[in-house]
């Protein structure tokens, strides 16, 4: 033994040096006083849940799970990790019904799509609403996501042939929300992709990514969704390609919350599961393709906000860089702050109000900036931000699909 | 992706080599690994009596500075110390002579990041009695609920919104005789505008602010008014990524590599390492060794490591002067080899011996300036 | 005023508990202790309540007495027990033939040694060493000294004692071949006393030695220093031992928010036992040996280093002091030296204070003709189910069991945040339990003990002290106790000790300007 390796924890919140820093981000302590603020829930927390169990504390649900923590953390404790896993080492109560509902994207998609109208109809009447208000909780003033009535899913293997065609091919981590609620949003990434010369092939055996199970203390289903994307993952890689996704959250999850959280093992395939605006800003970069932007495009002012799961992964930049290089558009990056959805967070009922009062500090400056439109890498803070400030929301890839030329023409 | 800089850390040294740099036009980025210990700035820059070129500089970012020789500023555990260049809420004291003829010591119910009484101690001693008062105000009382978030951060979201009540309240607790007010420095998150309209609403009240456990509000303040300055000039600020390795060959670093972004590279003519000291993680230490992690860059320090520090915790840390070795252009080298497009500013340097008292706040401005117009020189 | 039927030399353990032993069976007692509480041997250990087994093969009697108090400890002070169990590990390095003869002689003392599957030992307790050849389970437990020593001079008090810290015995009041009683030197106010008793007795641990020599009396002692480490978290769930002949560095004890790995046995000259250091051979040794045990210590933050020592009573020339016996000694000194009203209680370990306490009051009584009989040995001491004192007890000693339900929104403000101690805490240990500074407030609460050793907490600490009348002296004592943290700390100021010790440096240096 030489004494050298002997030197520093592994143990990651034992690097915790007291500063204070996360508790003055954490966008949950000023609007919240029953959460005990992210020093005490994480790394303070865990060493005294690690001496008596009874020190857990249920007020760690109120955590958003936005990570903010883990960025201004000097010492590099993943604070939000630590309290995710002790709500679900620790919290033996059962998750309420309302919280598997809200967690089960897929399941809940691939049931109301064939009713899509109706659904949409329907969550969106006010006896609704009143009845998921009083009897499952979940907060009137929320609209459910609308549901589309026609599958990305579908729509993309009728091209097979078509995508196959191309020099380059990418697989899509295509997630629930461009399945499910936004089918366009996929397609918009399919024409940029195509459009640099790169085919478009689906995953065999996608699942939901797992983010909402695992915010709902829903291991087992997160951990077999997981399982099951990383081995339809690992089968693309193992063909030589590039995982690409648009979510910002599905991303990390996959990436960083899998090993973390769930303990399980992706490193095999970490490193081929990318953001599509990273994706394409490196094949810009390689100067192996050129892109031709529409010759007419209006002035556009856009503001961009930075979901808090993309200021973890630290892939920003990329969205940004993507989004200059469209002509006559002016580009404003807003300061970084959370919108408050942070997933189902903001649907419960108990949440509402915390989830609209931590939005309010965005709201304020899109309404100063008073954009054309806002464009964010996350569909739930597009939901949050269109809610809170009425503007239009979309996602860089679809401005940036907007922008070029059509390729028939 | 390629810069004309890169700058590794995003404390005082780092933002003030990024302005200097953009501010002429240049494209930097600056990748940090969370935030600074500016979170733990007392709001004096020890060492630094005056430095117009930073004075000017923090001025463009709306951080107003500012210093009056031979004058003396009040800690929080009662000490006066000799004043230096001060963020512009650092009340500075006349040099000698009782600070008033009474003061009113205001905190609040459940705060314990502030001391009134250690203060009162020391101010008695120094010929100004004092009295203690407690503002009540009902925005507060959410703060109590949760047991430890009553911090100077928190009070201050809650006062910006509503400084004119807080004075009111002040000014209710004065008592006959009272012609100077200390009050902690939980004011003024976004900008310094509040604790100047607090001195301005207690006038002729002589007010003093003074510091609290941190994290500092002054110090949060000018972090975010630097970042933003830095920003809105074009700089790239990447935060919550660590850089990891750097590419040196012959003496030249090309580019660096960052846990987030894993193979994707970082590019630049030149690089500035402010990756701090020890806390954060700028130097790292083992019972054998002291090391820098990213590029391995050569540090001088006693093999015995019973002399890195003094057995009195009250006397001058050792270790606290142990930093990366870097010749006077502020090039490090690597095996004794000088790498000559990579710089090195701030506490990484190591503390300076006659700073015995100083976090090197003065030392990162200072070296940091050095560094950029080093490269603007080339 | 003056008079009492016993005094009581020491604050420590032993000391406590004659004090209370005596108080409980009637007598008129005063304690008086030159500094603090705990200051000795009894806060500078493991915080292990010895199941015996350790003592098993070598000191058969030791071992007995250990599970006999060990299981009456349980019962009177489960406030300031955690019955963990205990493991002793066959690693490959040990012979596994000792496992047999170790179980035997466990067997033989009383003690409930079981030999258990490697397998079911490592899921037990998963950080011990996956390379173990053998296990048996043992009854060892953790014990937090600094509560137990508060607990029994808090009920010897509420029985009537008399408490005086802080105050030295500066010497003996004698007539003739009789000690009458002690003059004194209070440490804090400079005031000099004289108390008299019938009988004093010297629990003093390693001190006694000097103590009794201001009677002319020699007692042989062996100060043996051990020196033991603080892991930054509960690496383990369970005590961890080897299964070979006591060596160093060989036990590993969960308390708390931390594990304690130790210890070494070295002759110390009698001037170092103030002020025991930890070298860094020390360090090294206990690390290197505590991996073998549980080799996630390698990877874990490292809290303080720290020494007590041993007051064992000198037998033959054993240089390190391994073979001498742990057993308790009573020495009545009329018929060993002559002198008349002078008892000596001492050796023993803190798994038995409570029989050392009982043998030392035993004597007292027989010396002052009382037939009175131990009540010791079932009753609850102030904190346990039973004591009339249980509900104020808990307002010091807060657990997530026995808050209460109701918030206490001043009152439960946390002052140090490692160690969860609120403001309500340190009241009620400066109310109850006479603390008069921040290293008082420390052995009764835990504050400061944490992971940020009293950066945080200390100058909140410290304001609640000049709240409470203490003012011009809270700024020195905030000094003192910043320099007794950073004592612990230098001998391991590498890696996240040392960046912690730099942040403390810059907040109490420049920051706040202490």
């Amino acid at each position: 033994m030489t004494f050298q390796e002997y030197t520093s924890s592994v143990h990651n919140f034992e690097e915790c040096m007291k500063c204070t820093i996360c508790t003055a981000y954490c966008p949950v302590v000023p609007v919240n006083p029953d959460y005990p603020g992210p020093k005490q829930a994480g790394p303070d927390g865990e060493r005294l849940r690690l001496s008596d169990p009874l020190f857990f504390n249920r007020a760690l649900k109120y955590c958003l799970n936005c990570k903010r923590c883990e960025v201004v953390c000097p010492s590099g404790v993943k604070v939000g990790d630590l309290i995710q896993e002790a709500r679900l080492r620790f919290d033996n109560s059962k998750p309420k019904l309302r919280d598997r509902i809200l967690a089960s994207t897929d399941f809940m998609g691939s049931m109301a799509r064939p009713f899509a109208p109706i659904v949409n109809a329907v969550t969106g009447m006010g006896i609704a609403k009143a009845v998921m208000d009083g009897v499952l909780a979940v907060d009137k003033h929320r609209t459910f996501p609308k549901y589309s009535s026609s599958s990305f899913e579908k729509w993309l293997r009728k091209q097979e042939s078509k995508q196959g065609s191309y020099p380059r091919q990418v697989a899509y981590f295509h997630g629930c929300y461009v399945e499910y609620n936004n089918p366009q949003q996929g397609k918009d990434l399919v024409k940029v992709l195509n459009a640099l010369g790169v085919g478009v092939q689906l995953l065999e055996g996608e699942k939901c990514c797992g983010v909402a199970a695992i915010s709902n203390r829903l291991e087992k289903q997160a951990c077999k969704n997981a399982q099951a994307n990383l081995e339809a993952i690992g089968k693309a890689v193992a063909q030589g390609l590039t995982v690409v996704n648009l979510s910002s959250s599905c991303t990390f999850a996959i990436r960083d919350e899998y090993p973390s959280i769930l303990k399980l093992d992706n490193s095999a395939v970490k490193d081929s599961v990318v953001l599509a605006t990273r994706y394409i800003w490196q094949l810009l970069e390689s100067g192996t393709v050129e892109l031709r932007f529409k010759k007419d495009l209006k002035p556009l002012r856009v503001v961009y906000h930075t979901p808090c799961h993309l200021q973890k992964l630290g892939w920003s930049m990329f969205s940004k860089e993507l989004l200059k290089l469209i002509p006559n558009i002016e580009l404003i990056p807003l300061e970084q702050n959370c919108c408050g959805i942070a997933g189902t967070y903001g649907f419960k009922k108990e949440n509402y109000e915390t989830s609209m009062a931590i939005g309010e500090k965005l709201f304020e400056q899109i309404r100063k900036a008073n954009p054309d439109i806002v464009a964010t890498d996350c569909e739930t803070c597009r939901w949050q931000i269109e809610m809170g400030t009425g503007y239009p929301v979309r996602h860089p890839v679809s401005l940036f699909a907007d922008a070029l030329e059509d390729p028939l023409a | 992706m390629r810069f004309d800089t890169i700058i590794i850390g995003g404390g005082l040294a780092g933002l003030t080599a990024g302005i200097r740099l953009q501010e002429e036009g240049r494209r930097t980025a600056i990748v940090s690994s969370g935030q600074s210990a500016l979170h733990f700035f007392s709001g004096s820059f020890e060492s630094l009596k005056d430095c117009p070129e930073a004075e000017e500089l923090f001025d463009r970012a709306g951080v107003r500075l500012h210093n009056l020789p031979g004058s003396r500023r009040l800690l929080p555990g009662g000490a006066f110390r000799e004043a230096v260049l001060s963020l512009g809420d650092v009340s500075l004291l006349p040099g000698e002579g009782p600070i008033g003829k009474k003061a009113l010591i205001v905190s609040f119910n459940g705060y314990h990041d502030f001391f009134p009484e250690l203060l009162a101690g020391a101010l008695e001693k120094d010929g100004t009695p004092s009295i203690q008062g407690i503002v009540e105000m009902e925005e507060l009382a959410a703060l109590r609920k949760s047991p430890t978030e009553m911090r100077s951060v928190n009070i201050a979201r809650v006062l910006d919104k509503c400084p004119d009540k807080f004075v009111q309240k002040v000014k209710e607790l004065l008592a006959d005789g009272v012609d100077t007010v200390i009050l902690p420095q939980v004011f003024g998150l976004d900008g310094d505008e509040v604790p100047r309209a607090i001195s301005e609403g207690l006038a002729p009240l002589k007010v003093i602010f003074v510091g609290t456990l941190p994290p500092s509000v002054p110090g949060i303040r000018t972090q975010n008014m630097l970042r933003r300055r830095y920003e809105r000039l074009g700089g790239t600020f990447i935060i919550g990524d660590s850089v990891v390795s750097g590419a040196v060959h012959e003496g030249i670093v090309s580019s660096v590599a960052s846990h987030n972004l894993d193979t994707y590279r970082l590019f630049a003519d030149n690089f500035i390492l402010c990756s701090g000291s020890f806390f954060s993680k700028g130097l790292h230490s083992s019972p054998t060794a002291i090391e820098e992690p990213v590029f391995g860059l050569d540090v001088e320090f006693p093999e015995d490591r019973s002399l890195w520090y003094e057995a009195d915790f009250f006397e001058p840390q050792p270790y606290m002067g142990i930093g990366v070795k870097a010749d006077k252009d502020l090039h490090p080298s690597i095996g004794g080899e000088k790498v000559t497009n990579l710089y090195v500013a701030g506490a990484i340097l190591g503390a300076s011996k006659d700073g015995k008292y100083g976090t090197g706040a003065g030392k990162a401005i200072k070296s940091a300036l050095a560094a950029a117009n080093k490269i603007l020189s080339l | 005023m003056n008079e009492f039927d016993v005094i009581v030399i020491g604050g420590g353990i032993t000391g406590a508990g004659t004090a209370r032993d005596c108080a409980l069976r009637g007598l008129k007692v005063l304690l008086v202790e030159r500094f603090d509480m705990s200051t000795g041997a009894t806060g500078r250990n493991h915080g292990l309540l010895h199941s015996g087994a350790r003592y098993a093969v070598t000191d058969r009697e030791s071992a007995a007495e250990c599970i006999a108090e060990n299981k009456i400890l349980r019962k009177i002070a489960p406030h300031c027990i955690d019955p963990t169990g205990g493991l002793f590990l066959t690693l490959p390095d040990d012979d596994l033939n000792y496992q047999g003869t170790f179980v035997e002689a466990c067997k033989g003392a009383g003690i409930d040694a079981e030999i258990i599957d490697p397998r079911e030992a490592l899921a037990m307790e998963p950080s011990a060493n996956r390379e173990m050849i053998g296990a048996v389970k043992v009854p060892d437990a953790s014990v937090d000294p600094f509560r137990l020593c508060a607990s029994n001079l808090l009920d010897a008090k509420l029985h009537g004692a008399t408490i005086l810290l802080y105050t030295e015995v500066t010497g003996f009041i004698m007539e003739g071949s009789r000690v009458l009683g002690v003059k004194t030197l209070n440490h804090k106010t400079g005031e000099e006393g004289s108390y008299y008793a019938k009988i004093t007795v010297n629990a003093a641990g390693i001190w006694g030695m000097s103590v009794m020599e201001k009677a002319g009396i020699t007692v042989g002692m062996f100060p043996s220093k051990g020196a033991l480490l603080i892991f930054a978290h509960r690496v383990n769930r369970m005590v961890l031992n080897r299964c070979r002949k006591p060596a160093n560095a060989d036990i590993l004890v969960p308390g708390g928010t931390v594990s304690i790995i130790g210890t070494t046995s070295t002759r110390v000259p009698l001037e170092e036992c103030n002020n025991p250091q930890v070298t860094p051979d020390e360090v090294n040794l206990l690390i290197g040996e505590g991996v073998k045990l549980s080799p996630t210590l390698a990877e874990t933050r490292i809290l303080r280093a720290f020494a007590g020592v041993r007051p064992l009573v000198s037998s033959d020339n054993d240089p390190s002091g391994r073979s001498i016996s742990r057993g308790a000694v009573c020495l009545d000194h009329a018929s060993r030296d002559g002198m008349e009203g002078l008892v000596t209680i001492t050796g023993g370990k803190l798994t038995t204070y409570r029989l050392m306490a009982e043998m030392a009051t035993d004597m007292v009584c027989r010396k002052l003709g009382m037939h009175v009989r131990c009540q010791t040995a079932w009753t609850p001491l102030p904190g346990a189910e039973g004591h009339s004192f249980k509900e104020t007890a808990d307002t010091i000693w807060r657990t997530p069991a026995n808050k209460p339900e109701e918030p206490d929104i001043y009152g439960d403000a946390l002052v140090c945040e490692c160690e969860n101690i609120s403001v309500g805490e340190l009241e009620a240990a400066i109310k109850h339990l006479g603390a008069g500074s921040l290293v008082d407030l420390r052995r009764r609460t835990r504050m400061g003990m944490g992971t940020c050793q009293g950066e945080l907490c200390g100058c909140r600490a410290a304001r609640i002290l000049a709240r409470e009348g203490l003012g011009d002296k809270a700024l020195s004592d905030l000094r003192s106790f910043m320099a007794e943290r950073w004592k612990g700390i230098y001998p391991i100021a590498w890696g996240d000790a040392l960046r912690e010790a730099e942040y403390t440096q810059w907040v109490y240096k420049h920051v706040l300007g202490i």
